[in-house]
């Protein structure tokens, strides 16, 4: 989710928070892209982020990047300027979002003390300019808008008049312009009566507002809980438990709306299910490329512990114990997982130390440290190992007659990981692949039955020799196929009927019998051309006979085939043959 | 669901009229092609003879609508199949009905064959009032009133739920020749008159046929080449709320542009032209020159792909009036690039022109099995691979593929994560059962047909350093058939006993204290309670095994043997040495046994079994809590004779027949244990092995 920070750079945000006055709105508003900051981090650093400083124009600060030390530098350097100009900004964020496409979910997160600006540029004259004028040009940004999801950290007091005022106009813009977008602010103070009635709150500086460094963290940990939360499931592969893992799917997965199967139901918003699991193994070239709803990183969930526990485990005993208290008498597996663990510490143990006694406590001090994350085996990497090894991907179901493709993705850095592509619902999604319902496995077919990849379809008609004579350059080429095999007759003699039935069924089809009495022509020509040429007897007789059957009106049914002249003896050549298509012609 | 492309008729006018010439001439010199160079001389005299009379000829009206008409049906049919549907109506004194929409007969070989019955317009009836392609009209209204195999089935599916009606829209072609802009207008008043009588009578009382929502009347008025007609153009007009008509004359050669040109819409395609294809020539082979092919699929092939910021090159093509997306070929890489690539749609295409020696080419490559990578420029100078050309099952697709950024850009490596650094996955394992789980594609799938949870191992460490029996089964040579044999889910006796034999296998070697071949350890004696642990270890590990895979008694038996085995070995929180030296000695004991078990004929073998599931249970219980000397080694003792198995040799051989007496004789092992004391030394047992 390629997000772009905003900062709202307007004189305004210099003024000091009331009743805080270590902080400024600015301050504020760096300290809460640092925490946003701080939350991606430890979420992984996978999204990229930008910063946009705005007032009366925009400026990109930082251009997309997954190196977060560069925002953080360079939100420090921000220096206010003039006024906050919300639609310029709006309509700079959608010039620097467009190398994305609309294949990404598109965030915006804009930290503002909800000014209105001022004048023409203001959001009233705005919305004002907007109103029943949406289809003119100049708003036409609006509508790649829409496709982003906007977010507004508003800082500010609920005492604040300006404040309140500018919440509404920006309530008013999302709904007029109908975009995606979000306001977060805080939580009006309890004492509100205190500060209510008085425009300007300045006057209680004792009091503490309810906008601090405590209030926008808190901002944060919404936004993050609402935008960037990422789909955690469970992946199954086969029965035993460690071949079940928790995953998380990045980027998350977003709800799919389906239309109803039933015609006229309303449609149904659909998640994937929190537990998918693989079905069976295809091979990737067996797949191809089918269009797929979305791409998913398929990451091993990492167990957050306090890091402080581990290092100091080295030295005392109960300190490391941890690794071994998680393992519950109660969980089902408990015997396994307490197997591996001992055959674990039973290759850890140096055969030097032969002084232990076996399996008391004391080995356990003595062997190595705790594992660190990249040391605890997991299910994904070694599915990815044997996924890449074989060049085959699982497919695994992801709810209700709805299914995806786990493979092994390497970038063009050679860097790979465990990808999932979620197809569109339904089962007969790749043609190719038939109903993914009915795909099973070799021993379930049928004794004698065999099946393999792709699905043939039925033959289209660029897969069979169809007869098209729109153009007259394939009307020509046709008749030229059967002149070609006339003039190598007796040797192609089959060719040439069948050519010759080709051509005739197509025309009696279109009803183009002048076409066959112009090909009667033509073979009559030929066959004269030929004779002359001292073509072989056998050929001219053919022609002869092929012409007459053309023009035959009895032939001009569907059932009826030209055949090639019987021969009428290999001895007999000369006078007797020359009867023959006489008698044909008779009958 | 239930556009109004869903259903398309074409009328076509089977009157006397149809049957005279379009008058573009093909002369039959252009047919022959060019005069050969042998035969120059007396050909070009036969030419100039011919060129007096008959020597060229021409396709009629009715060839013409027929063939255009056909042609429009090939491209609905190879993008849609068995979606859209299109009918025929010929009309002459009465309305003809070529298909239906039933799917058998929505296809090329059933149209053309039953053209081939229409036939053409005979020209010697004379012009009577009952020609009439009014006849044609009235038959279209009511095959649109007949619902579709989806129609029908949306139909079963509501039931008797109060839902929506089922949509019912359509849209009629007719290719006739009117007189005039009166003659046209009656025909749309005749037509939309019987709409209104159709609806009526599907109306409740009736209820005969669907109702028709709306449809969409194309009058293609067409007459010979360079005639004028009367009949003026019209685009779409609103005639009533039940019908849309709209009026295009055109001379009979052009019918097919018209068409190619309408489809565009009726079906919402676009058209890409594939450039410079570089194909052989005919003549020299060495070189080989450029050439394009235009490719109709649906329209959103293209849409998918831009977003707001990317445009598609397009051009218009000599002659028409529609725009192609002109991409350029990439001659393909390597096979793979072709798999998963990250495709946001793929589309049906077919060319526009099916017989043209470069669409042929073109197909033929991508029939046999390749892809080709389409290219766009982008804004900036650089190139995109927009879409991919693929055929799968005899299909060709294009795949509109990603060429925005991503954010799946810049892969985090699956090294660099958790579990990355792990050397010692068992891959090689999984990828053997992935390939063995490589599916199929099925007619019909038996719901009970094992699913993948029952086809891979239940029990599946991740790696080799979670494991004393995978990480072994390389160095044991029996081992993999052993294990592969306690896995079985249909295990018989004769498997359980040779399972119990190598149960018994290392038990002897246990009691000798061999060392298990770890590679680990690289051969090193391991001290007594090593060499000890690794027993416990993989007993086990063979219990977890067994357990997991217990489906048959013969399991349970194993189980049994196994537990009883551990118990024996005192796989129990024991501490005590001298304790573990008195085992030894105990489980040693069985070799005696089993020597004199063939003469010893035991008759009572089989109550063996029904008492240990009970004397298994109590071990279990005693083994768990705290044990005096006296509990261990009753319940090894108990465990013993438990443990005695009848002569395997009569558990294999049937019953009745004599079983044979030493059948492995020559075997080393076998040997050492007959001629072996009570308490063989252990030293010596291994310079026997070794």
């Amino acid at each position: 989710m390629p997000t772009l920070i905003a900062l709202d750079a307007s004189l305004s945000m210099l003024r000091p928070v009331p009743g805080r006055n270590e902080h400024t709105y600015q301050s504020l508003a760096i300290k809460g892209i640092q925490h946003l900051l701080d939350n991606l981090t430890a979420a992984g650093k996978l999204e990229h982020l930008g910063l946009l400083s705005y007032s009366t124009t925009a400026e990109l600060k930082v251009d997309f990047t997954r190196d977060y030390d560069q925002i953080r530098q360079a939100v420090k350097k921000v220096e206010p300027v003039d006024k906050a100009c919300l639609m310029s900004m709006l309509k700079a964020v959608v010039s620097i979002m467009s190398p994305w496409g609309n294949q990404n979910i598109l965030q915006v997160v804009v930290f503002t003390d909800c000014g209105l600006g001022f004048g023409n540029t203001s959001i009233i004259s705005f919305l004002e300019a907007y109103a029943d004028k949406e289809t003119e040009p100049e708003f036409n940004f609006l509508k790649t808008l829409a496709n982003y999801n906007l977010n507004f950290i508003c800082l500010g007091l609920h005492g604040d008049h300006y404040f309140t005022r500018g919440l509404a106009v920006y309530q008013q813009l999302l709904d007029k312009v109908s975009l995606k977008g979000q306001l977060f602010m805080t939580k009006p103070a309890k004492n509100t009566d205190a500060v209510e009635g008085n425009p300007n709150p300045n006057p209680n500086p004792s009091h503490k507002s309810e906008l601090g460094r405590t209030t926008v963290f808190e901002l944060i940990e919404r936004l993050c809980e609402s935008s960037y939360k990422s789909s955690e499931v469970t992946l199954k592969c086969g029965s035993y438990f460690r071949m079940e893992a928790p995953v998380l799917l990045w980027p998350p997965t977003a709800p799919y709306e389906q239309k109803s199967l039933v015609f006229g139901r309303e449609p149904t918003t659909r998640h994937i299910d929190q537990r998918i699991e693989v079905c069976g193994f295809l091979a990737l070239s067996d797949i191809g490329s089918p269009a797929t709803l979305s791409r998913h990183w398929v990451l091993p969930k990492v167990e957050r512990e306090k890091t402080g526990g581990s290092r100091r485990s080295g030295s005392l005993p109960p300190a490391a114990k941890p690794p071994k208290l998680n393992l519950d008498v109660s969980n089902p597996n408990y015997e396994l997982e307490k197997l591996e663990t001992d055959i674990r510490d039973f290759y850890a143990k140096d055969p030097k130390d032969t002084e232990e006694s076996g399996d008391d406590d004391v080995t356990i001090v003595l062997k190595p440290g705790p594992q660190t994350e990249q040391q605890k085996e997991n299910l994904c990497v070694l599915l990815h190992g044997a996924l890449k090894m074989e060049n085959m991907a699982a497919l695994v179901k992801v709810g209700d007659k709805w299914y995806g493709f786990i493979y092994a993705f390497t970038d063009g850095k050679k860097k790979s990981n465990l990808m999932l592509n979620i197809l569109p619902p339904g089962t007969n999604v790749i043609p190719w692949v038939g109903d993914l319902e009915l795909l099973g496995f070799p021993e379930d077919l049928a004794p004698g039955e065999t099946a393999s990849f792709p699905v043939r379809a039925d033959r289209r008609s660029y897969s069979q020799s169809s007869v098209v004579w729109i153009r007259q350059a394939s009307l020509q080429s046709d008749v030229q196929k059967v002149l070609r095999h006339a003039k190598k007759m007796p040797d192609k003699t089959q060719h040439f009927y069948k050519e010759l039935n080709r051509i005739r069924r197509a025309a009696l089809a279109l009803g183009f019998v002048e076409l066959l009495e112009a090909l009667a022509m033509l073979l009559e020509k030929e066959c004269a051309h030929l004779s002359l040429n001292g073509a072989s007897n056998e050929c001219t007789l053919q022609l002869q006979h092929a012409a007459t059957e053309l023009r035959k009106t009895s032939n001009r049914d569907i059932k009826s085939t030209i055949i090639p002249l019987q021969k009428v003896g290999a001895s007999e050549a000369g006078s007797t043959a020359a009867t023959a298509p006489a008698a044909a012609y008779m009958y | 669901m239930f556009e109004r492309n869903q259903k398309t008729i074409f009328v076509l006018d089977h009157t006397r009229y149809f049957s005279i010439a379009s008058e573009e001439y093909i002369s039959l010199d252009f047919l022959k092609g060019k005069p050969s160079g042998d035969g120059g001389g007396p050909g070009a005299a036969g030419n100039a003879a011919g060129s007096g009379g008959g020597s060229q000829f021409s396709k009629s009206l009715w060839t013409c609508a027929c063939e255009s008409s056909i042609e429009y049906c090939r491209v609905v049919w190879d993008l849609f199949p068995g979606k859209k549907h299109v009918r025929f109506i010929v009309s002459d004194t009465a309305a003809h009905i070529v298909n239906t929409w039933s799917p058998s007969t929505q296809n090329m070989s059933h149209v053309m064959n039953a053209m081939v019955m229409v036939g053409v317009p005979s020209r010697n009836v004379p012009t009577s009032s009952d020609y009439s392609v009014i006849h044609g009209l009235r038959a279209a209204i009511e095959a649109l009133a007949e619902p579709t195999d989806e129609q029908l089935a949306a139909m079963a599916d509501c039931g008797q739920e109060d839902l929506p009606r089922i949509p019912n829209k359509g849209r009629v072609i007719c290719i006739t020749s009117a007189r005039d802009n009166t003659s046209m207008k009656s025909l749309e008043d005749i037509f939309n008159t019987v709409l209104v009588q159709q609806n009526a009578l599907a109306a409740p009382p009736a209820k005969k046929g669907l109702a028709i929502d709306h449809c969409h009347l194309v009058i293609l008025n067409i007459v010979p080449l360079g005639v004028e007609s009367l009949v003026t153009n019209r685009s779409l007009l609103k005639i009533s709320p039940l019908l849309d008509v709209e009026i295009h004359t055109v001379s009979a050669p052009d019918i097919s542009y018209k068409l190619t040109h309408l489809i565009l819409n009726h079906y919402d395609l676009a058209s890409t032209t594939v450039t410079n294809i570089p194909m052989k020539e005919e003549q020299n082979a060495n070189s080989s020159a450029n050439y394009d092919v235009e490719i109709l699929h649906s329209r959103r092939a293209h849409s998918i792909t831009c977003g707001p910021d990317f445009s598609l090159p397009t051009s218009i093509k000599q002659g028409a009036t529609y725009e192609t997306v002109t991409l350029k070929w990439c001659t393909p890489r390597g096979c793979g690039s072709a798999d998963l690539q990250p495709c946001l749609g793929q589309f049906l295409v077919t060319p526009v022109d099916v017989t043209s020696r470069p669409s042929s080419c073109l197909i033929n490559f991508l029939l046999n099995g390749r892809s080709v990578l389409l290219e766009m420029p982008r804004k900036t100078g650089s190139k995109a691979t927009s879409h991919m050309l693929s055929a799968r099952g005899g299909e060709i697709f294009v795949h509109s593929l990603c060429i925005t950024r991503s954010c799946m850009d810049e892969a985090p490596a699956i090294t660099d994560g958790p579990g990355g650094r792990v050397p010692d996955y068992r891959t090689a394992e999984l990828g053997q059962l992935i390939k063995m789980s490589r599916m199929v594609p099925l007619k019909v799938k038996d719901p009970s047909a094992p699913n993948l949870s029952r086809r891979l191992p239940r029990y599946f460490p991740l790696t080799t350093s979670s494991s004393i029996l995978f990480h072994l089964q390389r160095q044991i040579s029996w081992l993999p058939h052993f294990l592969h044999l306690l896995v079985k889910e249909d295990m018989d006796k004769q498997e359980e006993v040779r399972c119990q034999q190598h149960i018994h296998e290392l038990y002897k070697s246990a009691s000798r204290g061999d060392v298990l071949p770890f590679t680990h350890t690289n051969g090193a004696r391991l001290k007594i309670s090593k060499a000890k642990d690794q027993y416990r270890l993989l007993y086990r590990e063979l219990e977890q095994l067994i357990q997991l895979n217990a489906t048959t008694v013969h399991h349970k038996n194993l189980l049994e043997s196994l537990q009883s085995l551990r118990a024996a070995y005192g796989d129990a929180p024991l501490k005590s040495e001298p304790g573990a030296s008195l085992l030894r000695s105990y489980t040693e004991s069985p070799l005696s046994p089993e020597r004199l078990e063939p003469l010893s004929s035991g008759s009572g073998s089989g109550s063996n079994n029904s008492n240990s599931l009970l004397k298994a249970s109590k071990r279990r219980m005693s083994s768990c809590g705290q044990r005096s000397l006296l509990d261990i080694i009753s319940s090894a003792e108990r465990s013993q004779s438990n443990k005695r198995l009848d002569f395997s040799g009569r558990l294999c051989t049937p019953l009745g027949q004599v079983a044979k007496l030493y059948p492995d004789f020559g075997n080393k092992e076998k040997d050492s244990l007959t001629t072996g004391a009570n308490i063989a030394p252990n030293v010596k047992e291994e310079s026997i092995r070794s």
